[in-house]
């Protein structure tokens, strides 16, 4: 069995590169650890949060491009991103799609009370984007420790509330068990009752974003029928449940185009032959599996993803020892203050590629003819303070499969 | 950091006090005076800048010392040690856990030693067991296959902010009257005798004016700042000791390597996790005290030769606390009551009576000093009532350490009076927190994180500060201004002991984070 196409790495960047070959027509296996920060953290598509409000992305980021020469969004510029966001919106047709609210980034608010920016809004949060505090009431449920409606009310300044639910209460809860909960109709009846009862005369109602795994819209719109009012998802601490959304499209699309998708997988070694990767080996205590192809995407994300480690003092890429581009000495990697100031150094730091996500080796040469990189795991984009993170592994991870195919 | 809604602070505003006994310090001693005192009937008022524990007390290994550590190079600190190992095991079991202590041999530690060290715990009365190797390895397989031997003897570990808090407690309990941040700002002096004190709320500003015939300094490494309001000086050479948390408990047992006492050579297994350290680097100015990573490389590189898992194990947190050292070269005009703690009169040594300083000790010896605190006191007072610390248990002495019974609790499904986990790492549920929300005297986060274990558990609070400021927002506790300011300045205040230990498994950790309060939440 031989592959066009290996994908190491099943967060959004190695999903989409896998996406983006199985639509070519390629064959392609797609093996994974975990889903990386994809089901922890993403809700939005933040594409560059870090432009000035009100900047329509078209303009402003082509510009912000220009000033950053290094960035990986660089590599495809402005029309690249934008087709590989098109790509991406592709798999989510409505009713739950993803777009842009307008010309540029929308706030919108957190379970912490925060607001946060992000370019393309599931259709669950698209009522948040203009969010009236006055008219605005978040619920929680009592009982629900990953979000305290009060809490976030109170950085919104708005009103928040936590929904009595007897069925749910003296136990703890997480957020995948009322996921799954939401999507049956005797509780979500329960819910609605409980919001309406709680009203003062809102129209808006802020829900933490555990609005069902299949059916997020609908779910939605049976709430808003059932209490009056406009009702809208709200990020909260992880596990997110709109990112398991996405996952699960992904997954689904995957299969049905023919991928094989092994998750729980770590990769232990890339094989490789003079100037070419050949196969991956798959530890599987005590059996070693080894998969062959003709081209392969690293997408291994960052230190939790294991596509970095470190020891005390150095870091380095574990499978490939592939070069990185600066080497820190340990003092300078993190900051004094964690929220203020200048980012952190070691954010920066990652893979180095050619224009087309060729990871390059010490000399400034492709370090191996099949072999691209897609995600966070590349070099001169620091995501979190970006906030870029879906942008960079969407449009990576397209362009990183584009290219292989094309050679 | 935004202070809590006054209604939950339980001090009312005092302005003119008067008592027999001022305590500065709100530290082990300070409170175990303010409870000595109290078992006497004698009144007294503790002041405390910050809040409990907010310097050394909190800030040490957690180390339940049995004297063996200081065996060989000091009896007489070793016999005041497992003297009040004995005591505090019977008064204040609830805080402490007996996990027996390991003093271990490797290939090139002295075994002339380690028989000088037997046989001076014989001398002491400290129940020293030698152990085979096998047999070490058997009770503790953390434990370095290399060894040759150890002695087994009565360490164990205490939670220092439990039984603080207990101390203060009870001493409330029994009519003393403790007043957390508030500093003291002025020593009030007349015809060379103390007076009394002037003092400030740190927070709101409100001056207190305290008149005592007495005033006892105890506030640590603060000594000298205390005793420059009245124009003294004790000369304490300050040392500060720097330490690690592991994500894991490594060990069963406290672990010293068998040889005389350095940096790094001490292993304390602390509920669900372990603390390793320490050092000593003498610093100049308090203020300032940070960890810096390479005393972190040390630490590591030396407690890996007792336990080699602590190079592949994840760190959470460095901490440092100062010692106070009194240099007894010039003791002369000092009452040295011991080599481990000293107390000084300062109405002898200055012409400034009903002054007194207590400083030097460890959190083992808390009890003694206060015992001979107050004993000098009733001499000067001229009342003769005996100490009754030694002997009566402190409030929750009859609820002994449970880890077992913990994690069952929190293994069945329905909460019952629980209400939901907060905290995972340490099993804290909203329950526990509504209690010490109850009990009052809480003026900021920090108060509430000294009476509770959450946070302080494997992910430091990432997790559960989040859940804990929904619950304090819920009781309307969070103040007026903005929410986020209060969890920003804990995540600053986390950054501290956090930043110096990242590197290797814990950038994962710290990805994590970063992701959830710069990221997601994009503060």
């Amino acid at each position: 069995m031989r592959y066009d196409l290996i994908v190491i790495g099943m967060g959004l960047s190695g999903l989409m590169s896998a996406k983006t070959a199985v639509d070519a027509g390629a064959k392609v296996l797609v093996v994974g650890k975990g889903t990386g920060g994809l089901c922890l953290f993403t809700s939005g598509i933040d594409v560059m949060g870090a432009l000035p409000a009100g900047a329509a992305m078209g303009e402003a980021l082509p510009r912000w491009i220009e000033r950053h020469p290094d960035h990986p969004y660089a590599k495809m510029g402005w029309e690249g991103v934008r087709e590989a966001l098109e790509a991406f919106a592709e798999l989510f047709p409505p009713p739950y799609g993803f777009a842009p609210e307008g010309e540029g980034n929308c706030l919108l608010p957190t379970g912490a009370g925060t607001t946060r920016p992000t370019y393309l809004v599931p259709a669950t949060m698209r009522s948040a984007c203009r969010l009236e505090k006055e008219r605005t009431l978040l619920v929680g449920f009592q009982g629900f420790r990953d979000f305290y409606a009060e809490y976030a009310a109170a950085g919104l300044k708005c009103r928040g509330e936590n929904l009595a639910i007897p069925e749910i209460a003296g136990r703890n809860n997480s957020a995948t068990s009322l996921a799954r909960l939401l999507e049956d109709l005797p509780f979500r009846e329960q819910v609605a009752a409980e919001i309406v009862r709680r009203l003062r005369g809102e129209t808006h109602v802020g829900f933490p974003a555990l609005l069902g795994f299949r059916n997020p819209m609908e779910i939605l719109k049976d709430l808003e029928d059932r209490t009056g009012t406009a009702i809208f998802e709200i990020p909260i601490l992880p596990p997110s449940v709109p990112g398991m959304r996405i996952f699960r499209r992904f997954r689904q699309h995957l299969i049905a185009r023919g991928a094989t998708f092994l998750l729980g997988s770590p990769v232990s070694r890339i094989l490789r032959n003079g100037p070419s990767c050949t196969a991956v080996e798959i530890l599987h205590p005590p059996v070693t599996q080894v998969y062959e192809a003709d081209r392969f995407v690293l997408a291994t994300g960052r230190f939790m993803g294991g596509g970095l480690c470190a020891d005390e003092e150095t870091m380095r890429e574990p499978l490939l020892g592939l070069p990185l581009s600066a080497s820190l000495p340990r003092e300078h990697w993190f900051e004094r203050s964690f929220l203020e100031g200048r980012e952190h150094a070691i954010h920066g730091v990652g893979v180095v590629t050619d224009g087309d996500l060729r990871p390059l080796d010490g000399a400034g040469r492709p370090y191996a003819a099949n072999l691209w990189i897609a995600g966070t795991l590349l070099a001169h984009q620091r995501w979190i303070d970006e906030k870029s993170r879906e942008g960079i592994e969407i449009a990576t991870g397209y362009r990183a499969a584009r290219k292989a195919l094309a050679s | 950091m935004l202070r809590l809604d006054a209604r939950y602070f339980a001090g009312s505003p005092f302005v003119h006090l008067k008592t027999e006994v001022i305590i500065i310090g709100g530290g082990s001693t300070g409170t175990g005076i303010a409870r000595d005192l109290a078992l006497r009937e004698i009144p007294s008022i503790l002041l405390e800048k910050g809040d409990f524990t907010s310097g050394a007390s909190g800030r040490n290994h957690g180390l339940l010392h049995s004297g063996a550590r200081y065996v060989v190079s000091d009896r007489e600190a070793a016999r005041e040690c497992i003297t009040e190992n004995r005591i505090l095991k019977a008064i204040a079991p609830h805080c402490i856990e007996a996990t027996g202590g390991f003093f271990v041999s490797l290939p090139e530690d002295s075994l002339y030693w380690r028989d000088q060290f037997i046989r001076s715990c014989m001398d002491v009365g400290i129940e020293a067991e030698p152990l085979q190797r096998d047999d070490v390895l058997q009770r503790d397989p953390a434990i370095n296959p290399d060894l040759v031997a150890a002695v087994r003897v009565p360490d164990g570990a205490v939670d220092p902010f439990l039984l603080v808090i207990e101390n203060a407690r009870d001493a409330e309990r029994n009519g003393a009257k403790c007043l957390t941040h508030v500093e003291v700002t002025e020593l009030l002096a007349a015809g060379g005798r103390i007076r009394g004190v002037m003092a400030r709320d740190t927070i709101t500003g409100e001056p207190h004016d305290i008149e005592a015939p007495f005033v006892v300094n105890a506030t640590g490494a603060w000594a000298d700042h205390i005793l420059k309001l009245a124009g003294l000086h004790l000369g304490l050479i300050l040392s500060k000791g720097s330490m690690l948390i592991t994500n894991r408990r490594l060990c069963r047992h406290v672990i010293n390597r068998c040889r005389p006492p350095g940096d790094g050579d001490i292993i304390v297994p602390n509920e669900t996790v372990s603390i390793l350290g320490t050092t000593s680097v003498t610093i100049d100015d308090i203020g300032r005290i940070e960890v810096t990573p390479p005393e972190v490389s040390r630490l590591i590189e030396a407690a890996s030769h007792l336990i080699p898992a602590v190079k592949t194990t994840r760190f959470i947190r460095a901490y440092a606390g100062v010692r106070p050292l009194f240099q007894f070269a010039d003791a002369a005009d000092g009452r040295a009551v011991s080599r481990e703690f000293v107390l000084v009169d300062h109405g002898a040594r200055d012409g400034l009576s009903g002054l007194i300083t207590i400083t030097g000790g460890k959190l083992i010896t808390y009890r003694l000093m206060a015992e001979k605190v107050c004993d000098l006191l009733c001499g000067k007072m001229g009342v003769r009532v005996d100490c009754k610390t030694a002997v009566t248990p402190l409030p929750g002495a009859e609820r002994p350490f449970d880890l077992s019974g913990r994690l069952k609790e929190f293994g069945d499904v329905p909460l019952q009076g629980r209400g939901e986990t907060l905290c995972d790492c340490e099993l804290i549920g909203r329950g526990e927190i509504e209690g010490i929300l109850r009990q009052g005297r809480l003026r900021n986060l920090q108060d509430i994180l000294h009476r509770t274990r959450l946070a302080k558990g494997t992910c430091q609070g990432a997790f559960c500060v989040y859940r804990l400021l929904g619950v304090l927002q819920e009781q309307g506790l969070t103040g007026g201004g903005e929410p986020h300011e209060i969890l920003k300045g804990f995540l600053e205040e986390r950054w501290k002991g956090v930043r110096p230990i990242l590197g290797g498994l814990s950038l994962r950790e710290e990805e994590l984070i970063e992701s959830i309060y710069r990221g997601l939440f994009n503060l």
